[in-house]
């Protein structure tokens, strides 16, 4: 139903989306949340672990998927789980997409709401963005995916010299002793570096789209190797900049890395102002794939006409973004959709796969 | 077909007027010229100033203590406009300053605006001072608290103490400068000077504050509306509250401990045989602090390395041509640096019982496990810790003058 040729990705696209789906949100927050958990300066030794647990989690859902050529997780996951099971983790995994969808949404007025447009009221800022982002998605998932090779670009460039002026405030002591407490603090805060890239689970569904489908796993590994080292660049900065004592009392620290530097001489003397616009071009790219997904999920699972199941989800997003009543509050709903995408995205497409495996031994025991 | 474009024709010249409307501005916006831009801070032990005073005696005023008294520098734009044409305001000072009694920092500020139809913007502030009295009494982290938290102070702001009134520290003699530029020019100097301290912005602040260690921060002093960086403050990390001050050779003192001096500085010595004076410009500074760990005893090993240039000598006989002159003035400036340097660990260590000058923080780095358990009260124990010199200048060069007759 969906090999419509139009709707076909190549692999960089591919991998691009991933990207952009997995730098979000948490971009922001990271140094925090890391620290938090992690307690000493070796905070990069845990993204970059929480990378490579992310890529083995994300070979095994191409694997999972590659299994069933042209089909989506919500589609195959009836087969292979039986239509009431599958339906039900299809539903979850529905109701965790237009979830965090909602979450980036809310984070978005968030934060341009404090830092940007103070006064500007929140439907003002939420509903052109959801509208923007539905047109895209209308278009189905090649404008999306040509859509994210325009941003990637741009977010790289900005990213790239917004870090390198921060040099200036840098000081290697604040990373210092590596290792010095031993191994166990870096494993302690793995957990909330793997939430960081949730994003890879995308490949459940896009897999199904691509023209290629046996080179998967290049772009997954591609696609968790970039925001990999964007995340490890933001922490050995951002550390190196504000220490980890500074850096774990402030709510948005990347944000205030970049607001406690002035370049004279450079032409403009404050970057917050690009970051932030890459920074909203990435919770767009977040926002739109993680709805789409949604939308598509909603289609086949109930067989309806796609257009419909969007245009359904809009009001539910937005009154879901509109219900944490403070931040604190949208913290705790960002910490269980991402204890729901460990369960769904961690744990399920392993059992799956080796139910899947143990089917077609049987299936072939019978012939 | 006919109606249907004259239908779209009416969509389109409805949406061109309905998007006019929306050129007219954006949400909520303030116009550059009908705010005060304030570009200084200075925070003060509470203390009325006489236009609040009398305000206060005809009814104005709120529950409150006299805590502190914030004085904002805002720019004044017709005179900083006018001054730049070169006309005839030059007798206008392109600034303002204002002061603001309470106890709250954000309430301060809020007060501000019943006073000026110009609401104050901060979003260009540049330095902020701190009196001494007041932060002998009050800690750095609640004063600061409400500074961190807001969107529009920006944490690139630069931090100074000042021994006396912080808020005559934002005066100026001259006409067209403004004194917060002035302070945060200041600290542009440090390649003339080894008494001036890397920046410390408020985000770095926040880092300190929070870190329990202690540390300094530059102290301005102002005399007849004049302002000179007279050495550092002194912070206790477990109060965050100002214990005493550096004077400026022992700020230098400081400077050649941690390395962190840049070159441009001299180091002012005297030949041991004719007792005259010897100048020692400093190219390169470089200092690694060795913690030695023996059980429990903690030692410290401090190498200073420098190269320089003599750049002044009143020695009659000297010869710079000549090595073994050279090797005279070298020496004479390792006593000083020497002296600079043992002065500035016992005020350390005896005076203020506090480590300003990193030496935890090399024993963090190198010994994490041991700072773990010393850290709590590090100032202590490092008050007992014995601390070994060894300081080693290279003369390379001498300028354009060579021997004299």
């Amino acid at each position: 139903m969906i090999a419509r040729p139009e709707e076909r990705i190549t692999t960089p696209q591919a991998a691009v989306i991933v990207i952009n789906y997995i730098l979000g949100v948490t971009f922001l927050t990271l140094p925090r949340v890391t620290v938090e958990a992690v307690k000493t300066p070796d905070v990069w030794i845990t993204v970059i672990l929480g990378g490579l647990i992310t890529m083995i989690a994300g070979v095994i859902m191409v694997k999972l998927s590659q299994r069933y050529p042209e089909k989506t997780f919500y589609q195959y996951s009836q087969e292979i789980a039986g239509k009431w099971v599958g339906g039900l983790l299809s539903l979850f995994t529905i109701i965790y997409f237009f979830s965090s969808s909602a979450y980036d949404a809310r984070m978005l007025v968030e934060v341009t709401s404090y830092f940007l447009l103070e006064g500007t009221p929140s439907w003002a800022l939420l509903m052109p963005f959801m509208w923007v982002g539905l047109y895209l998605i209308m278009g189905g998932i090649n404008p999306i995916a040509r859509l994210y090779e325009i941003i990637f670009p741009i977010t790289l460039v900005i990213f790239t010299l917004v870090f390198f002026i921060s040099f200036q405030i840098f000081e290697v002591d604040n990373l210092r002793p590596v290792l010095g407490l031993g191994v166990a603090p870096v494993l302690q805060g793995t957990k909330s570096t793997v939430l960081a890239y949730t994003g890879v689970e995308i490949m459940l569904i896009i897999l199904a789209f691509m023209k290629q489908p046996n080179k998967a796993v290049q772009a997954v590994l591609i696609g968790t190797a970039v925001p990999m080292l964007f995340y490890v660049m933001t922490v050995v900065i951002v550390i190196g900049a504000l220490s980890i004592d500074g850096v774990i009392t402030r709510t948005w620290p990347t944000i205030d890395l970049i607001r406690s530097l002035e370049i004279t001489g450079l032409l403009f003397e404050r970057f917050e102002s690009f970051f932030l616009v890459i920074w909203i071009m990435q919770i767009f790219s977040t926002f739109t794939i993680t709805y789409y997904a949604a939308a598509l999920g909603l289609a086949q699972l109930f067989q309806k006409d796609i257009h419909r199941c969007m245009f359904y989800l809009l009001p539910v997003i937005y009154i879901i973004a509109m219900t944490p009543k403070n931040i604190n509050d949208l913290f705790t709903f960002a910490d269980l959709v991402g204890d729901t995408a460990l369960y769904l995205f961690g744990l399920l497409p392993l059992i799956l796969l080796i139910v899947s495996r143990l089917k077609e031994g049987k299936h072939e025991a019978k012939l | 077909m006919k109606q249907s474009y004259s239908q779209v024709r009416c969509f389109l010249l409805s949406l061109f007027v309905l998007l006019s409307l929306s050129l007219a501005g954006c949400w909520s916006s303030n116009e550059i010229e009908e705010v005060s831009l304030g570009v200084g801070l200075a925070f003060d032990k509470g203390m009325e100033s006489k236009v609040e005073r009398e305000l206060r005696e005809k009814g104005g005023g709120y529950p409150k203590k006299d805590l502190i008294t914030t004085t904002f520098q805002i720019i004044n734009p017709q005179a900083s406009g006018a001054g730049t044409r070169g006309g005839g305001a030059a007798q206008q000072k392109p600034y303002l300053n204002v002061s603001e009694t309470g106890d709250s920092v954000h309430q301060i500020v809020r007060e501000f605006s019943l006073r000026t139809d110009r609401p104050f913007v901060s979003q260009h502030l540049k330095v902020i001072v701190f009196g001494e009295d007041l932060v002998r009494r009050i800690s750095l982290e609640p004063l600061t608290d409400q500074m961190l938290r807001d969107n529009q102070i920006r944490p690139s702001s630069l931090i100074l103490i000042s021994k006396g009134r912080a808020s005559e520290t934002l005066e100026t003699k001259k006409g067209g400068e403004v004194p917060a530029f002035r302070l945060h020019g200041i600290v542009d100097n440090q390649y003339r000077s080894t008494r001036i301290m890397p920046p410390m912005s408020l985000a770095k602040l926040e880092g300190k504050i929070q870190s329990g260690s202690s540390f300094m921060l530059q102290n301005v002093i102002a005399a007849n509306r004049e302002i000179k960086f007279a050495g550092a403050a002194v912070i206790k990390g477990r109060t965050n509250k100002l214990i005493g001050f550096l004077n400026e050779t022992e700020l230098e003192g400081i400077m050649w401990i941690t390395g962190k001096g840049s070159k441009g500085g001299v180091v002012k010595s005297f030949d041991k045989q004719t007792e005259q004076l010897i100048v020692y410009e400093i190219k390169s500074m470089k200092s690694k602090i060795t913690p030695r760990v023996n059980g429990s005893n903690i030692s410290f090993d401090v190498n200073i390395e420098s190269e320089g240039r003599l750049s002044e000598d009143w020695v009659e006989s000297g010869d710079p041509f000549d090595n073994e002159f050279l090797k005279r003035a070298e020496k004479a400036a390792e006593e000083e640096v020497n002296r600079l340097v043992h002065h500035v660990t016992k005020k350390m260590q005896n005076e203020y019982i506090t480590d300003v000058a990193g030496f935890g923080n090399q024993l963090r780095i190198e010994h994490p496990k041991l700072w773990e358990k010393v850290k709590a009260d590090w100032d202590q124990i490092f008050s007992k810790v014995p601390i070994k010199y060894n300081v080693k200048l290279t003369i390379t060069d001498y300028g354009t003058l060579g021997s004299k007759k």
